[in-house]
């Protein structure tokens, strides 16, 4: 049966995979890629409490706005990255030690 | 019955492609198992009611965030796509080492112990609940909450895009040494 607890699970687990993958990968997109996938998590999450709790739609409107930071949130740090590999000729996190010391 | 499927279909699509993005060491397939999971969190979306979500997921992730990174991958791409450290059980290059992998267990076991009382409650409580046949289209009251009720966030997300673009163009743009 459908109900709240399998959105939920989905969510968790998408959560940390997404955590998974931004601690675990040393590439720059790849942890993009993280981010992408536990903000979508935050985003199902919003929508399946609007459907079986408050029966409202202002969990649709918070995924609308999630799905908007997201997108400006990609713009950017894509431009970040590819500044990054002018600079240091890689997209390894490793390499990104300018501030150090 | 249509719905049970749909909804298998697709969370078996998200953590598919969830865990493939986990598991391969090439970025461009994991950009692609990137895309099958919104398309699948497109597909829940849709299970429940949440039309208009589904499609703008569709619409801004797949048509546009995802080309955005196939981009910046092939941009960026050069010799060194896959890092040489080994991992815990050596399979996967560029996957991070020991340290990474009980820090990530540690937090995960912290985060599901401080919240396994809250999600059992909810669990009782919750699960009378069923999805019903059909939905109602969500577009027209959506509209109008975006216009009344949410109209300062709907105007300072434009001015949010606006600046993103600028900054990104900014930083992304070759200068001159």
């Amino acid at each position: 049966m459908i109900n709240l607890i399998s959105y939920l699970l989905i969510s968790l687990v998408l959560f940390f995979v997404g955590v998974t993958v931004m601690v675990a990968r040393k590439n720059i997109v790849a942890i993009l890629l993280g981010i992408e996938l536990v903000l979508n998590a935050a985003a199902l999450n919003f929508v399946a409490y609007s459907k079986f709790v408050t029966n409202n739609l202002d969990g649709h409107i918070f995924s609308l706005f999630i799905i908007v930071v997201a997108a400006a949130e990609a713009a950017v740090g894509l431009a970040i990255v590819i500044r990054f590999f002018q600079i240091k000729e890689t997209v390894h996190i490793d390499e990104a030690t300018s501030l150090r010391n | 019955m249509f719905i049970h499927i749909l909804f298998i279909l697709s969370a078996t699509l998200t953590l598919a492609g969830a865990f493939g993005v986990l598991a391969t060491k090439n970025i461009m397939h994991s950009c692609i198992f990137l895309l099958a999971s919104l398309i699948g969190i497109a597909g829940l979306y849709a299970t429940m009611g949440a039309d208009f979500v589904a499609v703008t997921q569709i619409m801004v992730y797949v048509g546009g965030i995802v080309i955005l990174m196939l981009f910046a991958v092939m941009l960026t791409g050069g010799k060194d796509f896959v890092s040489k450290a080994q991992n815990l059980l050596g399979l996967a290059p560029s996957m991070g080492n020991k340290f990474t992998y009980s820090m990530g267990l540690f937090v995960g076991l912290v985060f599901v112990l401080t919240n396994a009382k809250l999600l059992w409650s909810v669990a009782f409580s919750m699960s009378s609940n069923e999805v019903t046949e059909a939905y109602p289209s969500t577009v027209n009251e959506l509209g109008h909450l975006l216009i009344k009720d949410h109209v300062l966030a709907f105007e300072l997300s434009s001015v949010l895009l606006l600046g993103a673009l600028v900054g990104a163009a900014i930083i992304a743009r070759p200068r001159k040494q």
